[in-house]
């Protein structure tokens, strides 16, 4: 579903790579924790995914496709296919919880009564039935995040991106998101989860995949965060 | 589409002051680039119709031609001689002859079209010279020419009429520039507001704008507001120009100007239209083509 093949990363300006030589293959339905420490180049990989950045040599594929010599204009055509979520939510505040989802939806020319149909059932399947209405302000931050997972989701997307969705939230929250992405994870959609969050990954048990100044590390099976902590 | 056309009200409200400052500088911009074609084609106009600038008209005499040179109408022999002499004159480029029928057609264009109707018209072809319309090869070159023609018998005048016609000729050409020199800067200012307004509205839309990216709206889609804004604000500039170039036709032209200045024949509604279309290419291009290349940059997907 995703494979990167000696990916390098250089950002414009800086001399030391963001991701030096990376070769990974996530599978179709798969779930996996990308980890390392802050800097070593996790939001790098899924911008990589997402088409937000280019690889600077090697490739990127994406459900067979490599999205490096993607045409401009196909790109949003590849990013209907990926729900992505991130630590800040990024939840438009003038709208409710609903108009968030359904934004989504909308500005992909999808049409209203299919919006008005899908929608209360991802809100259902998130969490968050009869909290349509509220406004993000008014909900706890697990609950945002719900909002953040449902709009990602409402598209049913193959692949689901979170970089380090439990960054903002309290340890019993973060257990609930994970029992979300573990949801939608079994309905078939690949999940690549980016955190440093020891705890989280350890009570997983999933692969996980740790960089280091750019470079792969480890790529265990169903492991823990990490032999040094 | 409804969140398109929602956000183009909301657009335009939230940034109210920057979209008034764009049409009035489009307005008046495209006001001044109108006024400037209306000028130049009233000078082409005129140009024409008295010959060019450079033209010198040696009228032949008429039947009871009231100048005194003139021993009845010209006759073929003379016309012979006439025509010799300026053809061989080096300071001539080239030379037509204009019939009196020819006369009379131009000069009911000018004149009180009462004085041509009736079983007795006030004026008939009779009543118009043959001429002879010399284009000279260099304008300050004219004296011999001018003299040469003069003492041939069957001339009854010869006309320089830059005399006449250069002052007034010039005073066109000056407003034409001016007016399209000062417009010329006024839409630059206009292009800059475009892009202002551009960039204060992707700005305030930035999280919206980030999350059409990311779930896949299309850079069509998500420019079309910035597009319609572009085009909004295009409309109206162009409206308000046309109405102003219109009411100053007709309050000016039609109204003024016609009454007091008959021998010019001035510029009508074909002149109008001709503006109307060109400010209405330059309005659309001013907003839109700045909308397109920041909107591509702001919004790069
Ligand atoms: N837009 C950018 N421009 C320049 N350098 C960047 C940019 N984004 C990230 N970097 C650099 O790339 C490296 C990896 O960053 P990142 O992928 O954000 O790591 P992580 O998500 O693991 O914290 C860091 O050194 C960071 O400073
Ligand atoms: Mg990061």
């Amino acid at each position: 579903m995703i494979r990167f093949e000696r990916v390098v990363k250089t950002y414009p300006g800086s001399t030391a790579p963001a991701l030096d030589g990376v070769s990974v293959d996530v599978e179709k339905g798969e779930f996996v924790f990308l980890v390392g420490a802050s800097g070593s180049g996790k939001s790098t990989a899924l911008r990589l995914v997402l088409r937000e950045a280019r690889a600077s040599s090697g490739r990127v594929y994406v459900a067979g496709k490599e999205i490096n010599r993607l045409a401009g204009w196909k790109v949003p055509r590849l990013r209907r296919q990926i729900g992505t979520v991130f630590q800040d939510f990024r939840l438009l505040p003038s709208k409710t919880v609903a108009e968030n989802v359904a934004f989504a939806l909308e500005v992909i020319g999808t049409p209203r009564r299919e919006i008005k149909r899908v929608v209360p059932g991802t809100l259902d399947l998130v969490g968050l039935s009869g909290l349509g209405d509220r406004m993000p302000e008014e909900l706890s931050g697990g609950e945002q995040q719900r909002v953040a997972i449902a709009r990602a989701f409402v598209n049913r997307p193959m692949i689901l991106l979170a970089d380090e969705p439990t960054g903002n939230l309290d340890p019993a929250t973060s257990a609930e998101i994970m029992r979300l992405l573990e949801q939608i994870n079994g309905t078939g959609t690949t999940v690549v989860m980016a955190t440093h969050d020891h705890g989280i990954v350890d009570l997983m048990r999933k692969r996980v995949i740790e960089l280091d100044s750019g470079r792969v590390v480890r790529d265990e099976a169903s492991g823990a965060y990490g032999f040094q902590h | 589409m409804r969140y398109v056309f929602s956000n183009l009200g909301q657009g335009l409200r939230r940034n109210l002051s920057m979209h008034l400052a764009v049409i009035l500088t489009l307005f008046v911009s495209l006001a001044l680039v109108g006024a400037g074609v209306l000028v130049k084609r009233q000078a082409d106009a005129a140009a024409e119709q008295w010959g060019n600038e450079l033209q010198i008209t040696a009228f032949l005499c008429r039947e009871d031609d009231p100048v005194k040179r003139c021993l009845g109408a010209v006759d073929s022999a003379q016309k012979a001689a006439i025509t010799k002499v300026v053809k061989n004159n080096p300071e001539v480029a080239s030379f037509y002859f204009e019939s009196q029928e020819t006369a009379y057609q131009k000069a009911q264009k000018l004149f009180d079209p009462k004085l041509f109707q009736g079983d007795q018209p006030v004026l008939t072809p009779a009543d118009f010279r043959e001429s002879i319309w010399i284009t000279l090869k260099n304008p300050d070159q004219f004296q011999g020419i001018t003299s040469a023609v003069l003492g041939l018998d069957g001339v009854s005048s010869v006309k320089d009429q830059r005399d006449v016609v250069q002052p007034i000729l010039s005073g066109m050409r000056v407003m034409q520039v001016a007016s399209l020199g000062v417009a010329v800067f006024l839409v630059v200012a206009a292009l800059m507001l475009v892009a202002n307004t551009i960039r204060l509205a992707a700005f305030a839309r930035r999280k919206e704008i980030a999350i059409m990216r990311l779930v896949g709206a299309s850079g069509l889609y998500i420019s079309l507001p910035f597009l319609l804004e572009a085009l909004f604000t295009a409309i109206v500039g162009v409206a308000l120009a046309g109405g102003a170039l219109a009411a100053g036709m007709w309050f000016g032209v039609h109204d003024r100007l016609r009454d007091y200045i008959g021998f010019i024949p001035w510029i009508g509604l074909d002149d109008f239209l001709v503006a109307l279309v060109i400010i209405a290419i330059v309005g659309p291009v001013v907003t839109l083509l700045p909308t397109l290349l920041l909107t591509r940059k702001y919004i790069k997907v």
